[in-house]
């Protein structure tokens, strides 16, 4: 804090949280997040037993030869069931963000570029939905809809865009405003060209930084709506739900429902730190 | 001002008909069937069949809707499959329990959001880590940690339900009647599962805190409240705090419309009877109304408390006009 009275902005500029510029640091963090989307894509072949079929004998304590983790109350391998649940969390938590990203990115590109009444009403559209408590109305249409992990993740992304549409349209409309775009359209350029060649590779890293960011509300917010019972149906491996089937053994056998949580925390730290290393390599190439 | 209150008025109607809209469209697709829950596997289809003609189930969509709506305008929003009680009693029974809850876990999270922001010494920056760490856990993590070392180690918290009755404000009425132990007891209760809900919303607010008092302590006026000669506390309480709790509050009316929803897994963990309880039970039973009633109750609250928060702002800042 002392730092900031001896710098005085003079000017009312938004401090934005300085962004670490170690490369090295920020390279390896982002190389985690992809390191997490490989096991979670190999789960199935990394799992060294059947996630659903007994492997062994009951409630193993973690560090059971051939159960790295243990098992749970009827002898499931929990390595493999949380591998296997890894696998549904950040897999569904990417197709979350990259459905957002498309529906709401798509709106808020062309409400930007083309200003005026489009604007105006996707703008509200956009408004109306951000209004929603989102996560409520995620309740709401999967316990309509019926658990199931599809129906949980329609839920999901039916209330995900809108703050896609937001930040796109935000850049867009300030890239729109710089001279490069300026000289383009005096240069006669079309509308499609200049949204394809100048604004939209402009509002990529933002995008991306945002959606980067984004993935690990989504993979607890999941992990919420499975533990209510809201995600995959029994017995298919979920952490959340593994977690809440669990909790009557929290006190005798603490693993079973701590080792899924703990795999949630996990996902959503890697990728938070990704995503903040992530922005810390863009922001500094720029 | 008046003008104002209009908007969000409809705004607020706009909100509530698109949530029991999702519910009534959507349960259509629904794979459970209520009337099986309601009456048993074992009833007569003809049983089945007369039950789903007096709950209307067979008509057209559109008119249960409207049915629905204008019920719910009469204060009556159906009856549970599930409990066989009139959805308000239930909502009645269950919602001062959510309550109490979230307010306790809203101080928490405004006391730790203000901590986190203003707090220089080392212990500020081991509780800033803390709750750092703390926010990446999903709720239910923090539930179940909390469990062990409090509950199961310690033996300081207990771990399940209000310690006292189920319904009524109990924190409040004890408070109120002088019934000392009562009100012991269920602030020893309240403290494990509010400060669970309170981790992540304390760390959004004192995100947005800390770094909107940063801003202001650069700014001109307050080092020219230094060179007069005020004292640092002046300058503290005067200059910054006032200027910088606009983004603070804004944020945490936010976060408190966000508490609502997920008390509904801390309910669960921490057995607590809210309507966050209620709703994990309905679910299962395929439990419409009940469903629609909590969905109606909390998007009312949604949109009620962020319309305070911005009256609250305007007043903390005149330069804002509602």
């Amino acid at each position: 804090m002392s730092d900031a009275a001896v710098v005085p902005r003079r000017f009312g500029v938004r401090s934005r949280t300085p962004a670490v510029h170690n490369t090295t640091l920020n390279r390896l963090l982002v190389g985690l997040l992809l390191l997490v989307t490989l096991i979670a894509l190999a789960a199935r072949l990394l799992a060294p037993d059947d996630p659903i079929q007994p492997a062994g004998d009951f409630n193993l304590p973690p560090g059971s030869p051939g159960h790295l983790l243990g098992t749970d109350l009827i002898g499931r391998d929990l390595l493999s069931r949380t591998l296997w649940g890894i696998q549904a969390s950040w897999l569904s938590a990417l197709a979350v963000v990259l459905v957002g990203l498309l529906v709401g990115g798509l709106i808020g590109l062309v409400a930007g570029a083309s200003g005026g009444w489009v604007d105006n009403v996707l703008m509200r559209l956009t408004d109306l939905f951000l209004a929603l408590p989102g996560v409520l109305v995620a309740i709401a249409i999967v316990a309509a809809l019926g658990p199931g992990l599809v129906h949980t993740l329609i839920g999901i992304s039916i209330v995900w865009w809108p703050y896609y549409a937001r930040i796109i349209r935000g850049e867009v409309r300030a890239l729109a405003a710089r001279p490069h775009v300026e000289a383009a359209r005096l240069a006669g350029a079309s509308r499609g060209r200049i949204l394809r060649r100048h604004l939209l590779p402009g509002a990529v890293p933002t995008a991306i930084v945002t959606a980067s960011l984004d993935i690990g509300n989504v993979v607890l917010l999941l992990a919420g709506l499975s533990f209510i019972g809201l995600g995959q149906l029994a017995p298919a491996p979920e952490l959340g739900a593994d977690t809440a089937r669990a909790l009557t053994q929290l006190l005798a056998q603490w693993w079973v429902p701590v080792i899924p949580g703990l795999a949630v925390m996990l996902l959503s730290l890697v990728a938070n730190l990704g995503g903040d290393a992530l922005r810390g390599l863009l922001d500094g190439r720029r | 001002m008046i003008g104002f209150l209009t908007r969000r008025a409809g705004a607020a109607i706009a909100v509530l008909l698109v949530l029991t809209a999702a519910v009534f469209v959507l349960q259509q697709n629904s794979p459970g069937d209520p009337v099986k829950a309601y009456l048993g596997a074992n009833a007569s289809p003809a049983a089945v069949a007369a039950e789903r003609a007096s709950l209307h189930l067979d008509d057209p969509l559109a008119s249960r809707y409207w049915h629905y709506l204008t019920q719910a305008l009469r204060g009556d929003l159906g009856t549970s499959y599930r409990t066989h009680r009139p959805v308000t009693a239930d909502l009645g029974a269950f919602l001062p329990a959510t309550v109490e809850l979230v307010v306790v876990a809203f101080l928490f999270a405004l006391l730790l959001g203000a901590v986190f922001a203003m707090l220089r010494t080392i212990a500020g920056t081991f509780v800033r880590g803390i709750l750092l760490v703390g926010a990446t856990a999903p709720p239910f993590l923090l539930a179940l940690g909390g469990i062990i070392l409090f509950y199961a180690h310690l033996g300081w918290l207990p771990a399940t339900g209000r310690g006292g009755n189920d319904d009524g404000f109990l924190l409040t009425h004890s408070l109120v009647t002088g019934d000392w132990a009562q009100l012991g007891a269920g602030l020893q209760h309240v403290v494990l599962p509010a400060l669970v809900l309170a981790v992540a919303p304390a760390v959004s607010i004192g995100r947005i805190l800390r770094a909107s008092l940063q801003q202001t302590l650069g700014a001109d006026h307050v080092r020219t409240a230094r060179a007069k000669g005020l004292t640092e506390a002046a300058v503290f309480g005067r200059h910054v705090l006032r200027n910088s709790i606009g983004p603070g509050l804004s944020m945490a009316g936010l976060q408190l419309g966000f508490m609502f929803a997920g008390v509904v897994v801390v309910e669960q963990i921490f057995s607590w009877p809210g309507i966050g309880n209620y709703l994990a039970e309905s679910i299962p039973a395929a439990d419409y109304p009940a469903i629609a009633g909590v969905t109606v109750v909390l998007g009312a609250v949604y949109v009620v408390t962020n319309t305070v928060v911005d009256m609250i702002q305007a007043l903390a800042d005149p330069r804002i006009a509602l």
